[in-house]
C-alpha cells in the first residue's frame, strides 16, 4: 500500500457524481442575508475555491456545509448525505480545518490528534495508528511530544489539517488554510494541500488570497455579498473579466503628479494603490505611456491579467478591503 | 462508515470521546489538580473537624461536630468541583475553540454538555472518596452506610455541572463567572447545614435553606454519614431530580445558542 492509497477513502459520490452540490442556500442574520442564494458543484477530486472579502459569507457558507450552522433555505448535498437533514453523518465524512485551529492546548500534539480520532469515532488502536501516520505525513513527527503552544504558526496549521485528515475523510473543507501565516509557512501548507489534492481527495476551501486561489483551485467562485458573481477555472475567469497586460508604474511620491496629470489629460482610466499606478490599456492593447518615458521616478512594468483584476472588476472593489 | 447515524438519540463514542480529553488533561497536570481534589479539602477538614470541633464538642445526642461537620464539607468542596468544570473550564473551552474542533465529529450539543457533565460527576466522586478516605482515617465516618455519601457526590455533580453551563453559556467575559462562586456557590457552602444545622437559623431564613440545592445534597450526604436515613432524604433527592430536570433544557439551549451560529 503507498502513502498515497492510505490516505483517505475512496469517494463516495452525490447521484449526480459530485461531492459537493449546494443549491440555493440561504441564510438571515436578523435581516441581513449573509448568503443568499449560492449554487455551486464541486466533482470529485477537485479543489474548489470561495473566493472573497471578509464579511462575503465565505465562513457561513462552509460552516453549513459541515452541517454546523442550520440553512434557512436550500438543499446541500455531501458525498450522498443530505446535510440539512443530517448534520450529524456529514461530519463522519468530511474533514473540517475551521478557521481558528482550535487546537488543544492542555494536550501534547499527538493527543490532540489520537482524542480527536476517539471522539471521531476511531477505535483507541486505529485512532493511536491513524495519528502516528498522519503526523509522519505532514512532517510533525519530531513534535509528537510537543506542547501545542510551542509550534509555530505554520505548525499548528498543518496540525489542523492533519486532524482533519484523523478519519481519513475523503472530502475536506478549510477555511482560509493559509490565513495569518508568513510566506514560507504559507508554502509548505500549499504543498501539503497539493499532496492531498494528488491523493484524489475532494478539497472546499475558502481565501482571501489571490495567490492561493491561483495556485491551489482548480475551479473557484467569486463571492461577495453573500452572492456568488461569477464561476470558473482560474484562467477562464481570468480571460473572462481581466485585461490582457497591465502596466503597473512605480513611481516616487515627487513624480506622482505628473504621472496623474499624464494619464487624466488622455483620458486613460488608471488606479492607485500605495505608489503603485496601474493602468489598462483599451481592447487588450497597450495603453499609450510613450509621453511617462524618461521621467524621474517613475518605473514601468507590465504584467498579465490575474484574479485580482478579475475581483476588481466584477466586484468593483479591491478584495482586501 | 455508518451514514445511517441519525441526529436524534445519543452517540455514546461522543460522551466517553470528551470525557476522555478531559481525564487525559487531567491526567496530565495531576499535580496541579490534586493540591484542589484532595489537599485542599483534607485541610479544610483538619481546621474545622479538629479545630472547631474542639470548641463545640457534640451537636446532637453522640455525633461529633467533626462527624457532623464531614459530610457538609465533602459534598459542599464536589458543588465547587462540579461548578467549576462546567463554568470556568467550560467557558475557557468555548474561549479556545475546543467544542468548535470537538463539534466538527458527529457530535451534539446535547452530547457536549452530557460529556462535560460526566466529568464534572467523576471530578465531584474523586474529592468526595478522597477526602472520605482521609475522614474514616480520622474516625469521623465510622458507619460503612458512609459509602452511599458517593450517592450524593454523583447528584451534586449532575445538578450542578447543569447549572455551571448557565454561566458559562452566557458570559459576556471570564470575569462574569466570578459571580458563580461570589452570589451561587459560597454562599450555598456556609449556608446549607454544612457547619451548622438549618434549624438554628432563624425561622424565616430557614424555607430559603431548604431551597438551596446544596441543602439538600448535604441532607442526603449527611444521611449516609451517621446511618441516620429516612424520608427526608428522598424528598432531597426528589428535589435535586426535579431542579436537574428544569436546569438542563435551558443549559442545552444556552449551550447550542452559543455554539451553533
Amino acid at each position: 500500500m503507498t502513502e498515497k492509497s492510505k490516505l483517505h477513502n475512496d469517494a463516495t459520490r452525490n447521484t449526480d457524481g459530485s461531492v459537493i452540490h449546494a443549491d440555493n442556500i440561504r441564510k438571515l442574520y436578523g435581516d441581513v442575508a449573509a448568503v443568499d442564494g449560492i449554487t455551486f458543484k464541486v466533482e470529485p477530486g477537485e479543489t474548489y475555491g470561495l473566493l472573497g472579502p471578509n464579511g462575503a459569507g465565505k465562513t457561513t457558507m462552509m460552516r453549513m456545509l459541515a452541517g454546523l450552522s442550520p440553512v434557512d433555505s436550500g438543499e446541500i448535498m455531501v458525498a450522498g448525505i443530505d446535510v440539512v437533514k443530517n448534520n450529524r453523518a456529514v461530519r463522519e465524512v468530511m474533514g473540517v480545518v475551521t478557521q481558528h485551529d482550535g487546537l488543544d492546548g492542555g494536550l501534547t500534539v499527538f493527543q490532540n490528534l489520537f482524542l480527536f480520532g476517539f471522539l471521531a469515532g476511531l477505535s483507541w488502536k486505529d485512532s493511536k495508528n491513524r495519528a502516528h501516520e498522519v503526523l509522519e505525513f505532514f512532517g510533525l513527527r519530531d513534535r509528537t511530544k510537543a506542547n501545542t503552544y510551542e509550534l509555530s504558526g505554520g505548525m499548528k496549521r498543518r496540525l489542523a489539517i492533519a486532524r482533519a485528515m484523523m478519519t481519513s475523510s475523503n472530502v475536506i473543507v478549510m477555511d482560509e488554510p493559509s490565513t495569518g501565516l508568513d510566506p514560507q509557512s504559507r508554502n509548505r501548507v500549499w504543498e501539503e494541500l497539493a499532496i492531498l489534492k494528488d491523493a484524489g481527495v475532494t478539497v472546499l476551501l475558502s481565501t482571501h488570497y489571490m495567490e492561493e486561489a491561483t495556485t491551489l483551485c482548480d475551479r473557484l467562485s467569486i463571492m461577495d455579498h453573500g452572492k456568488i458573481l461569477d464561476e470558473g477555472t482560474p484562467d477562464e475567469m481570468i480571460e473572462r473579466h481581466a485585461p490582457k497586460e497591465i502596466a503597473q508604474l512605480r513611481v516616487a511620491p515627487a513624480s506622482l503628479r505628473t504621472v496623474r496629470d499624464y494619464l487624466n489629460e488622455r483620458e486613460i482610466s488608471f488606479r492607485e494603490v500605495g505608489a503603485l499606478v496601474s493602468v489598462k490599456g483599451v481592447n487588450g492593447d497597450r495603453p499609450d505611456l510613450s509621453g511617462l518615458e524618461g521621467t524621474e521616478g517613475v518605473q514601468t512594468t507590465f504584467r498579465a491579467g490575474n484574479l485580482e483584476d478579475v475581483f476588481l472588476a466584477i466586484t468593483g472593489r479591491e478584495l482586501r478591503d | 462508515m455508518n451514514l445511517a447515524i441519525p441526529n436524534s438519540g445519543i452517540r455514546r463514542r461522543s460522551v466517553t470521546g470528551l470525557w476522555l480529553r478531559h481525564a487525559v488533561s487531567f491526567v496530565r497536570y495531576w499535580k496541579f489538580v490534586i493540591t484542589w481534589v484532595l489537599i485542599e479539602p483534607v485541610i479544610m477538614l483538619v481546621a474545622v473537624g479538629f479545630g472547631v470541633g474542639k470548641l463545640v464538642g457534640s451537636v446532637e445526642d453522640g455525633v461529633s461536630y467533626a462527624e457532623f461537620v464531614t459530610p457538609g464539607l465533602l459534598v459542599g468542596n464536589a458543588m465547587f468541583h462540579a461548578l467549576f468544570e462546567t463554568s470556568w473550564n467550560a467557558y475557557n473551552r468555548m474561549d479556545n475553540d475546543i467544542y468548535e474542533t470537538a463539534l466538527t465529529t458527529p457530535i451534539t450539543i446535547t452530547e457536549i454538555a452530557m460529556g462535560d457533565i460526566l466529568w464534572a460527576v467523576t471530578r465531584s466522586i474523586m474529592t468526595v472518596a478522597g477526602t472520605a478516605v482521609v475522614a474514616a482515617l480520622f474516625g469521623w465516618l465510622n458507619n460503612w452506610e458512609a459509602i452511599g455519601i458517593i450517592i450524593p457526590a454523583i447528584m451534586v455533580g449532575i445538578t450542578f455541572g447543569t447549572l455551571g453551563f448557565l454561566f458559562s453559556a452566557t458570559a459576556p467575559h471570564m470575569t462574569f463567572l466570578t459571580l458563580v462562586f461570589t452570589l451561587i456557590a459560597t454562599p450555598m457552602f456556609f449556608f446549607s447545614g454544612s457547619f451548622f444545622p438549618i434549624s438554628i437559623l432563624p425561622n424565616w431564613v430557614e424555607p430559603i435553606a431548604w431551597a438551596m440545592p446544596l441543602t439538600a445534597a448535604v441532607n442526603i450526604g449527611r444521611g449516609f454519614a451517621l446511618a441516620s436515613l429516612d424520608m427526608s432524604h428522598l424528598w432531597s433527592a426528589l428535589y435535586l431530580i426535579a431542579l436537574t430536570a428544569v436546569l438542563w433544557p435551558i443549559a442545552t439551549f444556552l449551550l447550542r445558542r452559543k455554539l451553533i451560529k
